[in-house]
């Protein structure tokens, strides 16, 4: 069919897909007349006269026209070029066609290539050759990622998070830590509202001994200008709420962690950051009930996913409780060029034991308790409080809460080469910044 | 050593939780905390009390024997 214009693009077949309104789908007489009308198509199959619908391969290569009739669609054996004064034509007035679409050449996803093993190392020369004083550099592997590193200005996990160029900042929206409380004399937490309450016997202030829970909130809210060094935290304008939920030692019980959940809801807060679980395959009753009860009150649940795997051996691990339940986000931990870390939990078979998305968690650099200031650590744990700050921020944007904001979330994520049940919908995102 | 527990309160429940914390100490808990947001009951009830003596009161959803939630050390590679 030499037309005299540019050859047609080699992902796309030459034929058009032509998509009917509501108005005429189904509609026998209405799509026949519409085809005539558009390309003087007489010659049409219609699945619906088929034995069970089912095409065969000499029908999809021969047809004139091709009607879908359950989803009110043709393909059409001819460009869209060569359909489109007609169109313009039919629908001048409210027309029975929707969009003309060129049909494309679709592939199979290609699943990643498994890495190949570490090369032999070469065997010594034999002659007396003064050893290099450099290392060897490594051997390179076939990178899926440029990948991402701290500079001066960012952590790589705000980088690969797209928060270094987000406009969002959390303000107006609440954010609740519950873990080993905070460092109140932190200077990066000077003059920063924070709202704090310990549920642990025995301690009477939410003040950090350990380090993990000033780390976590630095990370879901620490400032745009740390005191010195790169920024760290993505919320950096968020309202923080601290509850200490865990002891110095990083134990708590589920009377301390429940309450300090009921009081962040109480408390209007939008997102809870979790970063604790237990090794327990099986959902609790408890926290799932938790969970949805808290979605209702349009506050969101986001919890460690575990770090119980060591995939460097085979073993996956398991989520466990209380991310496992179907109500509350499981998170889990990529390294600086996007691969699962080796400690990443994976999902577990039961109902809501499914990974929801993935974040930093390998090499974070966060706030630590004083007066060492700052440390870089890795866990489920750091890439929680990613996710946490990242929901205030497209909550603050999009105005979206509980089970809402859960599918912002899951919808802005970017999708990686990995399986979902690792990565669930991939690595978190900001919200992009606001063209002003 | 008594035994630690959550009491789930049942939706329909969810309004008259306070009602119900006094029929679970009639029933012999230790009620330690009353979590209105949430909708749970915590505290504990003495070694030998079954789960079961409470399970079956009206407008209980569960009762969970409570976990111990621990992280790694401070120093240790993974958190």
């Amino acid at each position: 069919m030499a037309t005299g214009g540019p050859p047609p693009d080699p992902q796309t077949t030459g034929r058009s897909v032509v998509v009917f309104s509501d108005a005429v789908r189904g509609d026998g007489t209405a799509i026949a007349e519409a085809l005539r009308s558009l390309a003087e198509i007489t010659t049409v199959v219609r699945t619906s006269e088929i034995d069970g619908g089912a095409l065969s391969g000499e029908h999809v290569a021969n047809a004139e026209a091709l009607v879908f009739d359950a989803l009110g669609l043709a393909v059409v054996a001819r460009e869209p070029g060569e359909l489109s004064d007609s169109l313009a034509r039919m629908n001048a007035s409210d027309g029975p066609i929707l969009t003309i679409e060129p049909e494309r050449v679709m592939h199979a996803i290609k699943i990643p290539e498994p890495e190949p093993p570490e090369p032999e190392p070469e065997p010594e020369p034999p002659e007396p050759e003064p050893e290099p004083s450099e290392p060897e550099p490594e051997p390179s592997e076939p990178e899926q990622e440029p990948g991402f590193a701290d500079d001066e200005a960012f952590t790589w996990g705000l980088r690969a998070t797209a928060v270094d160029a987000t406009t969002a900042t959390g303000e107006g929206i609440k954010i609740a830590v519950l873990d080993t409380g905070i460092d109140l004399s932190h200077p990066d937490f000077e003059g920063r509202t924070i709202t704090s309450q310990s549920f642990v016997e025995g301690a009477t202030t939410v003040a950090d001994g350990q380090g993990h829970g000033t780390h976590c909130a630095g990370t879901s809210a620490g400032p745009a200008e740390p005191g010195e060094g790169r920024r760290y935290g993505v919320a950096t304008a968020a309202a923080l709420f601290v509850g200490k939920v865990l002891d110095d030692n990083g134990a708590g019980v589920d009377a301390g962690i429940l309450a300090g959940i009921d009081w962040a809801i109480t408390n209007g807060c939008h997102v809870i950051s979790m970063s604790l679980g237990a090794n327990d395959p099986a959902v609790s009753t408890t926290y799932e009930t938790v969970g949805r009860r808290a979605l209702e009150a349009g506050c969101l649940i986001v919890a460690a996913a575990g770090n119980n795997a060591d995939r460097e051996s085979g073993d996956l691990g398991f989520v466990g409780v209380p991310a496992n339940s179907p109500s509350i986000m499981a998170i889990a931990a990529l390294d600086s060029r996007l691969r699962v870390a080796s400690f990443s939990a994976a999902s577990n078979p039961v109902e809501g034991g499914s990974i929801d998305v993935a974040a930093p968690g390998v090499d974070v650099y966060s706030t630590w308790r004083m007066p060492q200031r700052y440390d870089t650590i890795s866990g489920t744990s750091m890439a929680t409080p990613h996710v946490a700050g990242l929901a205030a921020l497209w909550s603050q944007t999009a105005g979206a809460t509980g089970q809402a904001l859960w599918t912002k979330l899951t919808e802005a994520a970017r999708s990686l080469e990995l399986p979902a049940t690792d990565v669930g919908a991939g690595l978190a995102q900001a919200p992009p910044p606001a063209s002003d | 050593m008594r035994r630690q527990v959550t009491v789930t309160v049942a939706d329909s429940h969810v309004a008259q939780i306070d009602e119900l914390a006094q029929a679970l100490r009639d029933a012999g808990m230790e009620v330690d905390g009353i979590l209105r947001a949430i909708g749970v009951i915590t505290g504990s009830l003495p070694a030998e009390q079954q789960l079961g003596s409470i399970e079956s009161l009206p407008g209980v959803a569960a009762v969970e024997e409570q976990k111990t939630f621990r992280l790694a050390p401070p120093d240790a590679d993974v958190q």
